[in-house]
């Protein structure tokens, strides 16, 4: 082996726990939230600025809130409050539905066209 | 009307290395593996082997030649699975091309190192691109890279290995 093989090796193992760090380390934080109301629009708000939002689905009003960069289901009027107990949203991709109502919401880091596409 | 086409020695031995390329590639392709779509890449250390004995261009024909007769024998070609085999292979030549040109005096382990590298980060970007456009994807990438550094070393050994046992007879 020759010197430049050597370097070689040593920059690819210390590239490894760069990389670790990298997408381990630090869970990547959303920058935006996503809410979906099926049949309506998609709204797009900053994770930065606290709110409380009135969203109206199927069956009546959800209440989504913003706050420290997380945001949550605060209510919806649905029987299993699933979307509710979800709880706080804070990593990128992370989503919470309230399906009777028809209202997700996802917290997005970049434009998502589709979450995968399979064959 | 009999066709025949001219053979140079240059295309017999492409054909020769392609042809056991595809053995070891296929081979490899009915090993279990843990992780989908991790492979030890051993059909590479033909390729290494290639550009240390007869340069740069037999390791481009025989790299990508490999990759394309490789999926139709096996099935995937034009598949999302063969996508992410040729990005590998077109990424591991150019870096070959641009380290061999390079006046570093790289060996076997550190050019089958790159290779790899640049394999796994090109078939992780085009399945970033074209398949699973998902942040999650991301959290792959150190265990792919770590398996990729593994690899690419075994591959090296062994190519440097047959490197020095076999000798060029041009």
């Amino acid at each position: 082996m020759s010197r430049a093989d050597k370097l070689v090796i040593a920059l690819a193992v210390l590239l490894l726990p760069f990389l670790y760090l990298q997408f381990w380390g630090n869970h990547s934080r959303g920058e935006v939230v996503q809410i979906r109301v099926a049949g309506g629009e998609d709204m797009i708000l900053p994770l930065d600025r606290d709110k409380t939002i009135k969203v109206a689905g199927a069956l009546g009003t959800s209440v989504i809130e913003i706050r420290n960069r997380q945001v949550r289901f605060i209510d919806s009027p649905c029987h299993g409050k699933q979307c509710v107990l979800t709880g706080w949203l804070h990593e990128d991709g992370q989503l919470a539905a309230c399906l009777p109502n028809g209202v997700t919401v996802q917290i997005v880091g970049r434009d998502n066209q589709f979450d995968a596409v399979n064959f | 009307m009999k066709l025949s086409i001219q053979t140079t020695r240059d295309d017999q031995r492409i054909a020769w290395l392609t042809a056991l390329a595809i053995t070891i590639h296929i081979a490899e392709g009915a090993l279990p593996s843990p992780i989908p779509g991790v492979k030890p890449g051993l059909a590479n250390i033909v390729t290494i082997v290639c550009l240390m004995h007869y340069g740069w261009r037999t390791a481009v024909w025989v790299a990508i030649l490999r990759v394309l007769v490789g999926s139709i024998l096996i099935g995937t070609f034009l598949s999302p699975t063969f996508a992410l085999s040729l990005s590998g292979a077109v990424a591991s030549v150019t870096v070959l091309g641009l380290a061999s040109r390079l006046p570093l005096g790289l060996g076997p382990v550190g050019y089958s190192l790159l290779a790899a590298m640049a394999h796994m980060t090109a078939q992780f970007f085009t399945a970033y691109t074209l398949f699973i456009p998902h942040q999650g994807l991301f959290h792959l990438l150190p265990i792919l890279m770590t398996v990729a550094v593994v690899f690419g070393l075994g591959s090296g050994i062994i190519a440097n290995q047959i490197v020095k046992s076999t000798s060029i007879n041009l």
